[in-house]
């Protein structure tokens, strides 16, 4: 039986085990792309978020037989990208990142939505990330880097 | 692939779901969160037949393998399906789940269903049988049991397409995002020569099955609005005898209360 | 702004935000088994016997038969053993757990184990508990007279129900055995030095056996103050027999269902008021501590300390007790026993005012303590209590006096509005002496020939920012750049302790002694040489002593102050309150760090409002939590509270680093108070609310009751 191929973080992969397996184990255990994070299990959290052609999902939903095809890409890709930095400034400027656990989803959530919405109004920052739990921050903070993002990245999105 | 199947086209998908024993997986985020043992999955994920939206003269056709995500963003989906997927869950949930999977879960929280109930949507069931079309709410039997055939696969969604234009819709959940219905209601309205001809109401999240009650709804329709102003009282209390709910997360009492205020409610916005 | 409290990148932002950080979760499992608990089915029963199927090669069952050392694990006391004893005590309690390389193979083996039980009655209802874990009684003035001479008796009950932290991170530790014999454990974890303590014990081996680290650490709130130590245990215990690592994390619905969480609460106010002024209060206090005592002692002092709120009363009685019910031991969560007895006396103020034909805000005004009054437990409010200004900043903030009137009258029509308001305190630091008699914090600089400066401590960087503060105020005496101090994760193995990471007491108390350590290694810096200074905690001269037996003298040295008020609009169709606004003053001192102490008040804010509202979490009838996943324990979304507005106003506390006093916990104490009055105001209709949370479906209870 042929493998699951599919492109992970831009290069090329192919996985042999069962295609019920969950796309965030195997992310996790399989590529140790630990930036990727289980948080609930159950879609609740989005700490799990990563982007499949180009759109958000949470990887716990995923099972690896939907993946076929794919390009996946997790904070291990994006972190080299220039859209990436302007981000990184934004919530470092404002303090965004308390205990860090749901920041790599959130990132990629706020790349998901900045792609769709290059200038996007408060309200609808808090839709795009309104599938990521934060405990710690109280949200205001990650709000506010996401929109310093949208501003200093002009051009980018 | 290892314990499952990938269909590349519907006919694909149809071939297989009949020769072998298989869970249809479109969006995943259903599936992936019951996580069945030992399960082998038919993946319809790739099938560009089920993704396509469509209009003819009567119904807005919505492939099964939609996601609210293209739903949302495509023009000739009505508003009141609008207003309902755009409140489920979260983003990254919507850019995955289908109408095919939420009909397919068989649930009475369905954000998509209960308009589908609402509307008098009918569903596309294909086999490598044939064709059928059923009623959505003839396709649900029971608390999560679905008139559909091992072999059979949730094709399309024939939404009508006129008559949704006038409608109440309100969605009662924990919260404000990622908030599985506790109580949701769908009304639908219209009117011609000063007569009632459409007074639809569904309730989803409060029973085995979404609740629409066509008998109960003959009492207005036809009549003037004058003339079910008068019979509001009595519709009201027919309502609210037929509807024995159970407990769920929240009491019987609150979805019972809940669903008699929104029901009110989409009656007062229409004149009633 | 202090040049101290203007914000900086925090030192960690890097390694989180891209997400190279390494969690307990994220290392290599390779040689690494699995861990899975056997937990009980039965909320009360004798263990008679575990049938183990049989175990492949390299796959082990452990229990209380495996502990080399005790089988206790130390938390104050003594009765939370490591794997069960001879009975179980609470539905979920870990009888043995299952190690193995391969988690399906272990999950095949656990299901298989036959545990055999002899079913006994347990104890669910807080109302009929009979064993009394703790029992706390304190007074002053005399209530007899107060009573009887009094216009109005009031009485009433409040209850407040379960809180689960919820950090992101779930639970996890990993125990790895070394080639020299020791134990080295980490994970997540507030409490290094507690962990080590805990393992010890277990393993029964010396301080030098074992050596402890906190891992990266995605959140704890409390919830992993005690609860690694358990865990630490049970990995080590397992590791130790297996002679490999093991590592055991937890999933979410066991997190939500099995660990420890806020202690629900019952407590009845008997309140005199003469001549429109309260003169005495008679409060009795009960939290349901769960199967086993664990932090449930310091958590009730707390919260009987705090009962009578920000108010002076003169003449109060307070009796405290902690029960014993068959189900997960509750522990501490942010506020540890305050916002239970700040809920009941907020509201309880409330009824009273709203009885006594007074607007509510103006009848807690009359009450509030100054400078100088006795404390409940007749210490001293040595330093400047500043509610009323920063009453007078909510009010600007959000009109809230005349919308208190205003939303006062009676409303009709599908929307109401109300709006509350909430005043409290509180304490950082151990209660009475434990800074000085238990805890004795030391803390150390070690300065490289280099020139860098090392922090020695053993306070846990949990998201609040100490990896970032703690190096601000050393490099700050020191007149170095930030870039050349810096604090890691501790490893007790190289850190002294300087004490837990609980109480709101690492900026204050063990920042302090960062500072005065750093003051010390200027005077006697010498360049490119390696010197190592040390600095032991003192306590503060003014404080009158105080003693626990009878609960007299300062409860703490100071007091940070809180005042929280929150609009809603009620739906009255659905029982749904949506919040319009909410607004918090907090003077939690000079901030160490400007963003960083914003942070944690928005933070610590929007917790609480998930606790008045939408985070319910309750026991069914055989004991076992039936909230057990994110769909039903709900915690607030980006959208749920868009407009939070959160300001500081600044007392400077001598004693603390440049004034700074103890944050942490101060924005989630009181606000339950403030949102459940908003919610009673927009009901209207003479209703009295009187639990947390009040969710929509108690909204409309009491809505129907209206309508009858």
């Amino acid at each position: 039986m042929d493998a699951i191929r599919f492109f992970l973080n831009g290069k090329e992969e192919s996985y042999e085990g069962s295609a019920s397996d969950r796309l965030l184990d195997v992310l996790r255990d399989t590529y140790r792309t630990t930036s990727v994070k289980c948080g609930c299990k159950e879609g609740e959290c989005g700490a799990c978020s990563v982007l499949m052609d180009g759109v958000l999902v949470n990887s716990c939903c995923v099972a690896m037989g939907a993946a076929e095809g794919a390009s996946i890409v997790t904070m291990e890709g994006f972190r080299d990208t220039k859209r990436y930095a302007v981000l990184d400034q934004a919530f470092a400027e404002v303090s965004a990142v308390q205990c860090g656990f749901c920041i790599p989803g959130m990132v990629l959530a706020a790349e998901a939505l900045l792609g769709q919405n290059a200038h996007p109004t408060e309200e609808e920052i808090r839709e795009g990330l309104s599938g990521n739990l934060c405990r710690c921050t109280g949200y205001n903070a990650i709000v506010n880097a996401v929109s310093i993002a949208a501003k200093e990245g002009n051009g980018l999105w | 692939m290892v314990n499952g199947y990938a269909a590349a086209s519907l006919q694909d998908a149809l071939d297989i779901r009949a020769a072998h024993r298989v869970v249809p997986y479109s969006g995943g985020t259903d599936l992936m969160v019951e996580n069945r043992p030992d399960v082998t999955y038919l993946f319809l994920n790739k099938i560009v037949e089920l993704k396509q939206i469509a209009v003819d003269a009567d119904y807005v056709r919505i492939g099964a393998g939609v996601t609210f995500t293209q739903a949302l963003a495509d023009s000739r989906v009505p508003q009141l399906m609008k207003d309902a997927v755009s409140r489920i869950a979260a983003p990254a949930i919507r850019n995955a789940g289908t109408f095919g999977g939420n009909l397919g879960n068989g649930s009475a929280k369905a954000d998509s269903v209960l308009i589908e109930f609402v509307a008098d949507a009918k569903l596309r069931l294909l086999s490598v049988r044939g064709e059928r079309i059923v009623n959505v709410d003839q396709f649900y039997l029971g608390r999560k049991k679905l008139d559909l055939a091992d072999d059979e696969l949730i094709a399309e969604i024939l939404l009508p397409r006129n008559g949704l234009e006038q409608y109440f819709y309100q969605k009662v959940g924990g919260r404000n995002a990622l908030a599985i219905s506790r109580v949701a209601f769908a009304g639908v309205f219209s009117a011609e020569d000063g007569k009632i001809t459409k007074i639809a109401a569904a309730f989803g999240a409060v029973a085995d099955t979404v609740l629409r009650f066509r008998d109960l709804e003959g009492m207005l329709l036809g009549k003037s609005l004058e003339e079910a102003r008068a019979l509001k009282g009595e519709y009201l209390k027919a309502y609210s005898d037929k509807m024995v709910l159970t407990r769920g997360r929240v009491s019987a009492e609150y979805r019972k209360t809940v669903c008699m205020n929104l029901l009110n409610e989409f009656l007062t916005r229409f004149g009633i | 702004m202090e040049k101290i409290s203007q914000s900086v990148v925090k030192k960690d932002h890097e390694p989180k935000m891209s997400g190279h950080s390494v969690y307990v979760g994220d290392y290599s499992g390779d040689g690494v088994l699995f861990g899975k608990m056997l937990r009980s089915k039965l909320a009360r029963a004798k263990l008679l016997r575990v049938e183990l199927p049989s175990l492949p090669e390299g796959y082990y069952y452990v229990d209380k038969n495996d502990v080399t050392g005790d089988n206790n694990v130390n938390i104050v006391l003594d009765d939370t053993p490591v794997y069960a004893r001879d009975t179980v005590e609470y539905i979920g309690e870990p009888i043995g757990m299952v190690v193995g390389p391969d988690e399906k193979v272990v999950d095949r083996l656990l299901a298989e184990i036959k545990v055999s039980y002899e079913e006994l009655e347990p104890v669910l209802d807080l109302r009929k508990a009979d064993t009394v874990f703790f029992d706390y009684e304190y007074q002053k003035g005399v209530l007899k007279q107060a009573f009887a001479e009094a216009d109005q008796v009031y009485q009433e009950e409040f209850m407040t129900g379960y809180q689960d932290q919820t950090y992101l991170e779930p639970q996890g530790m990993m125990a790895e055995p070394e080639e020299n014999g020791h134990m080295y454990v980490h994970g997540s974890m507030q409490c290094a030095y507690y962990v080590h303590g805990a393992v010890m014990r277990a393993l029964g081996c010396g301080p030098g056996e074992v050596h402890i680290l906190q891992d990266v650490t995605g959140g704890g709130f409390g919830g992993k103050e005690a609860f690694p130590s358990i865990l630490g245990c049970q990995v080590a215990v397992a590791a130790k027999k297996a002679n490999a690592p093991v590592r055991c994390i937890f999933n979410r619905r066991e997190d939500l269902e099995f660990t420890s969480k806020r202690h629900p609460s019952l407590c009845t106010y008997r309140v005199a008021v003469k001549n429109g002024r309260v003169t005495a209060m008679d409060i009795d206090v009960k939290f349901n501590a769960g199967a086993y005592t664990t932090l449930t002692p310091v958590v009730l002092q707390r919260g009987i300390i705090c009962a009578s709120g920000v108010y002076n009363i003169e003449n109060l009685h307070v009796h405290g007790c902690a029960l014993k019910t068959n189900t997960t031991p509750s522990g501490a969560y942010r506020g540890f026993g305050a916002p239970q007895t700040f809920f009941a006396v907020e509201m309880m103020m409330n009824h009273i005012a709203q009885d006594q034909g007074v607007d509510s805000l103006q009848f807690k005004e009359a009450h509030l303590v100054k400078q100088g009054d006795a404390t409940s437990t007749s210490g001293k409010y040595h330093f400047p209590v500043p509610l009323p200004a920063m009453i007078d900043e909510i009010d600007q903030a959000c009109d809230l006096r005349r919308k208190h009137l205003e939303y006062q009258k009676p409303q009709t029509g599908r929307y109401r509005k109300g709006i509350g308001m909430s005043v409290w305190f509180h304490g950082a630091g151990f209660t009475g002496s434990g800074e000085r008699d238990h805890i004795k914090a030391v803390c150390k600089l070690h300065k490289y020939p280099d020139g860098t400066v090392e922090i020695l401590a053993s306070n846990g960087e949990i998201g609040q920012g100490l990896r970032t503060t703690f190096p601000k105020i050393v490099a700050y005496e020191l007149n170095l750049p930030l870039e050349k101090v810096y604090y890691d994760h501790p490893d007790t193995a190289r850190v002294p302790d300087s004490g837990p990471t609980v109480a709101s007491r690492s900026l204050m108390i063990v920042g302090e002694l960062l500072r005065r350590a750093a003051i010390k290694l200027r005077t006697q810096w010498r360049d490119g040489e390696d010197q190592i200074v040390e600095e032991h905690f003192r306590e503060p001269d003014f404080m009158i002593p105080f003693y626990l037996d009878k609960f007299q003298g300062d409860a703490y040295p100071t007091y940070a102050w809180g005042v929280g008020a929150i609009e809603v609009e009620v739906d009255t169709y659905t029982g749904t309150s949506k919040i319009l606004g909410a607004y918090g003053s907090f003077d939690v001192g000079t901030p160490i760090d400007y963003n960083i102490v914003i942070g944690q008040m928005e933070g610590g804010y929007l917790q609480g409002i998930g606790y008045a509202s939408i985070e319910h979490m309750d026991y069914d009838s055989k004991g076992r939590i039936r909230n057990n996943s994110f769909s039903d324990y709900l915690i607030p979304t980006t959208k749920d509270v868009p407009n939070l507005k959160c300001m500081l106003h600044v007392e400077k506390y001598p004693e603390g680093p440049y004034g700074a006093k103890g944050a942490g916990e101060l924005p989630l104490v009181g606000v339950p108070g403030a949102y459940v009055e908003a919610v009673e105001q927009a009901i209207g209709h003479g209703a009295k609310l009187n639990h947390a949370p009040f969710t929509a479906e108690d909204t409309l209870r009491v809505m129907m009751k209206e309508a009858e």
